[in-house]
C-alpha cells in the first residue's frame, strides 16, 4: 500500500516539471537507443571476427604436428586414416560436428610465363571445405572437382600478378620431405575473388591428392574439425587430443591469437562504451534529481514532519529516478530495435576495405543484436539509475524535518 | 486533574550553531490536559516555536524531558518518532501544509495510507470529514487551485482524521485574512470542543489567543505566564 503510494507521489512529481524530465527522457531514450544498436554493431564485428577465423581453415580445432607453425612443411606432417571422423569419438555427437578437412598446405613457388611468386599451396577435398571460407569463394571459371583434381584456383590479387588467366598453365615448385625440390604443371581451372584482398595473394589450391602425389606421400598437414557451436570445443579438444597424442590439437584462439584477443576485447569494448554513453547521462540525471529534490525539500520536510518514515523518502526520490529510467530503458530498446531491424541482414561496408580487412572483417557486416546484451544494457542502466539517485535520495533522508521545512 | 496529554520536565534548548550560543528554551516545565486548547505565544524568539516543535518530536532538546500520550520522547529514533507523529499527532503548519501533486481528497487520505488504512474505508473517512468541515465540494482540486483559507482547512481535515491525540498548529492564521483567519478559528473550536480534540498553537495573532482556552506566555525561553481565558474569544 505504502509502495503504491510512493509510486503515485514519484509518477505526479514527475508530470509536475514536464518539460524538464521530457528532456531527461529524451536523452536517456537516445543514449539507450545508441548502445542497443551500437551493441549490435559490435557483436557482428566479434562475430565476423571469430568467424572468420575460423574459415580461415582453423575449424574450431585443429590437429597439426608438432613444429608445423614454426616450420610449415611436409615434413611436419601425420597420417589421417581416410574413413575418419571426429562424430565417432566417444561423447561427440554428429549433431556437434558441423564438418571436417584434412589438408596438405606446404609453401611453394608459382610460376607463369611471365612472373614468380611465393605461395602457400593448399591440397583439398573440395566437398569437405563447406567448413571454411574456400567452400564459399567466388569463383570464375570452374572450382575443383575432387580431391583427385589436377588444375588449380588461384586468387584475383595473384594472378594480376604474375600475368596469368583462366586457361593458362603455371607451375609449382616446392620441396618434399627429402628435401628435394618437386615441380609439375597445372591448369588455371577458375579464379576466385575473396572479401579479404590479402588472401588471394597467398592461397593457391589443388586436389588434396595431388599435392600427395607431387610430393610422393600420402600424409596431410592438417585437420580442422567445425562445430555447430562453440562450446562443444573442450569435449572435442580432449578427445582429440587422446585420440592424436603426440600431435598438436589446437583451438582457433590458440591458432590466431590476434583474432581471439580482438574478440575478447570487444566484450571490454561493450561495456566501456555502455559507461561513457550512460556515465555522460547520468550526469543528467543526478542534476536532474538533485534539482527535483532541493525544489522539494520543505514539501519533504512537511511529509517528514506529519509521519513519512526518512526511508520512505528515499524510496520515493529513487522511485522516481527508477520511472524514468524505467520509462527511457523501454523507449530506448524499442527504438534501438526498430533502427536493428532494417540492417539486420548486413551493412555494406566495402568503402573501407583496406580497413576492414586489416582486423579480419569483410565487407559486409552483420550487426548481430543478443537478448543477452540487451537484458545487459537493461539492467545496468537500472542500476546507475539507482546509484544516480542514492546522493539525493540520502541527503534528503539525513535532513531533519524541521531542517528540511526552514530551507 | 483530568489526564495530561503532554508532561514537559526542564526542558531545554540551546542553538550552538553560530557564535553565541542562543538559550531558546531554559528549564521549561509545562503540560497539556486532555481537551485543552493551549495557545503558545510571546514576542519572535520567545521560544514557542520551539517548544511547539519539541512536543511534536520534531526537534529535540538538549535536557529535560518530554512526553506525549505518556511516551517519552527522548528514548525514541528518528524512526520511531516518526511513528509516533503519524500515530498521534496531526499538525498544521504555517505553510506548504499539502502535498501540490495530490488533491484536496488525497491529501486528506496521505496520512490514512501511511498508516495502511484500506482504500475505501480511506476515502469515506476523508470525504466524511471534508464535508463535516464544509469542504466536500473543493476534494477533487489540487493545492494550487485552492485559496490560502481553503489548503489551512484542509490541512486540519488531513490532521484531524484519524482522531490524533495532540493537534498542532504552527502559526495557523499567519497568511490568512481576517474573516479566513476566523473560520480557521472556528473550525478548530469545532474540533476541540465537540471532538475532544487536544490543540497547541504557537501564535503572534491576539485572535487565535483568544479563541484558545489557555493562553501560555513565553519569554526568553522560559514561561512568563499560564493562565485560563476560556471566555475570552472575540465573539464571547
Amino acid at each position: 500500500m505504502k509502495l503504491r503510494l510512493l509510486v503515485q507521489l514519484g509518477w505526479r512529481n514527475l508530470w509536475r516539471h514536464k518539460r524538464r524530465n521530457g528532456i531527461l527522457l529524451g536523452g536517456i531514450t537516445f543514449a539507450i537507443a545508441a548502445v542497443v544498436l551500437a551493441n549490435s554493431f559490435i557483436r557482428g564485428m566479434q562475430v565476423q571476427m571469430a568467424d572468420n577465423a575460423v574459415d580461415l581453415m582453423n575449424g574450431h580445432v585443429k590437429i597439426l604436428a608438432p613444429g608445423y607453425l614454426d616450420d610449415p612443411s611436409i615434413a611436419q606432417s601425420f597420417e589421417v586414416a581416410q574413413d575418419w571422423r571426429p562424430d565417432a569419438l566417444e561423447g561427440i555427437t554428429s549433431d556437434m560436428v558441423a564438418g571436417w578437412a584434412s589438408r596438405v598446405r606446404v609453401p611453394a613457388v608459382i610460376m607463369s610465363e611471365r612472373e614468380t611468386r611465393g605461395i602457400q599451396l593448399v591440397g583439398i577435398d573440395p566437398a569437405s571445405e563447406n567448413i571454411s571460407f574456400v567452400g564459399k569463394l567466388a569463383i570464375q571459371g570452374e572450382g575443383l572437382a575432387d580431391a583427385a583434381d589436377r588444375r588449380v584456383i588461384v586468387g584475383a590479387g595473384l594472378a594480376e600478378r604474375i600475368e596469368t588467366q583462366v586457361g593458362r598453365r603455371i607451375v609449382l615448385i616446392t620441396q618434399g620431405a627429402d628435401g628435394r625440390n618437386r615441380e609439375a604443371g597445372y591448369r588455371v581451372a577458375g579464379i576466385y575473388r575473396s572479401d579479404t584482398s590479402s588472401l588471394e595473394k597467398i592461397f593457391v589450391f589443388t586436389g588434396r591428392d595431388t599435392v600427395q602425389d607431387l610430393l610422393e606421400t600420402n600424409v596431410v598437414t592438417e585437420l580442422s574439425v567445425r562445430l555447430t557451436e562453440e562450446r562443444f570445443s573442450p569435449p572435442l579438444l580432449q578427445r582429440l587430443a587422446n585420440v592424436f597424442a603426440g600431435l598438436d590439437v589446437m583451438t582457433w584462439q590458440q591458432l590466431d591469437p590476434t583474432a581471439a584477443a580482438m574478440t575478447a576485447i570487444i566484450d571490454v569494448v561493450i561495456l566501456v562504451y555502455f559507461f561513457i554513453m550512460m556515465g555522460a547521462l547520468s550526469f543528467g540525471l543526478v542534476n536532474s534529481l538533485v534539482t527535483a529534490v532541493m525544489e522539494r525539500t520543505r514539501e519533504m520536510g512537511m511529509m517528514r514532519a506529519i509521519g513519512m518514515r526518512p526511508r520512505s523518502v528515499l524510496l520515493q526520490v529513487v522511485l522516481e529516478s527508477t520511472l524514468i529510467m524505467g520509462a527511457g530503458i523501454a523507449g530506448g530498446v524499442v527504438i534501438g530495435v526498430l533502427a536493428y531491424l532494417p540492417i539486420a541482414d548486413g551493412v555494406d561496408l566495402a568503402a573501407f576495405n583496406e580497413a576492414l580487412s586489416t582486423f579480419g572483417l569483410s565487407n559486409v557486416l552483420v550487426p548481430q543484436l543478443f537478448a543477452q546484451d540487451v537484458i545487459l544494457v537493461v539492467v545496468l542502466s537500472l542500476i546507475l539509475g539507482f546509484v544516480a539517485s542514492a546522493s539525493p535520495a540520502v541527503r534528503c533522508m539525513k535532513m531533519g524535518p524541521l531542517e528540511a521545512m526552514r530551507r | 486533574m483530568s489526564e495530561e496529554v503532554v508532561q514537559c520536565h526542564g526542558v531545554t534548548r540551546v542553538y550552538a550553531d553560530d557564535a553565541v550560543p542562543v538559550h531558546a528554551l531554559r528549564g521549561v516545565d509545562f503540560a497539556v490536559h486532555k481537551g485543552d486548547w493551549v495557545s503558545l505565544a510571546g514576542p519572535s524568539g520567545s521560544g514557542k516555536s520551539t517548544l511547539l516543535h519539541i512536543i511534536g518530536g520534531l526537534d529535540r532538546p538538549n535536557d529535560g524531558s518530554v512526553s506525549v500520550d505518556g511516551e517519552d520522547l527522548g528514548g525514541l529514533s528518528e524512526a520511531q518518532l516518526s511513528d509516533l507523529r503519524l500515530r498521534k499527532i496531526g499538525f498544521v503548519f504555517q505553510a506548504y501544509n499539502l502535498i501540490p501533486v495530490l488533491t484536496a481528497v488525497e491529501n486528506v487520505e496521505f496520512i490514512m495510507q501511511l498508516q495502511g488504512i484500506g482504500a475505501s474505508e480511506r476515502r469515506e473517512r476523508a470525504l466524511g470529514i471534508l464535508d463535516r468541515l464544509g469542504l466536500d465540494d473543493i476534494g477533487d482540486r489540487r493545492p494550487g487551485e485552492l485559496s490560502g483559507g481553503q489548503q489551512q482547512r484542509v490541512a486540519v481535515a488531513r490532521a484531524v482524521v484519524t482522531d490524533p491525540v495532540l493537534l498542532l498548529a504552527d502559526e495557523p492564521s499567519a497568511n490568512l485574512d481576517t474573516a479566513t483567519t476566523k473560520e480557521l478559528l472556528e473550525l478548530l473550536r469545532n474540533i476541540n470542543e465537540n471532538h475532544g480534540v487536544t490543540i497547541v498553537t504557537a501564535t503572534h495573532d491576539p485572535m487565535v489567543m483568544g479563541y484558545a482556552k489557555r493562553p501560555v506566555n513565553l519569554r526568553d525561553g522560559a514561561i512568563e505566564s499560564d493562565g485560563s481565558t476560556a471566555d475570552a474569544s472575540p465573539d464571547a
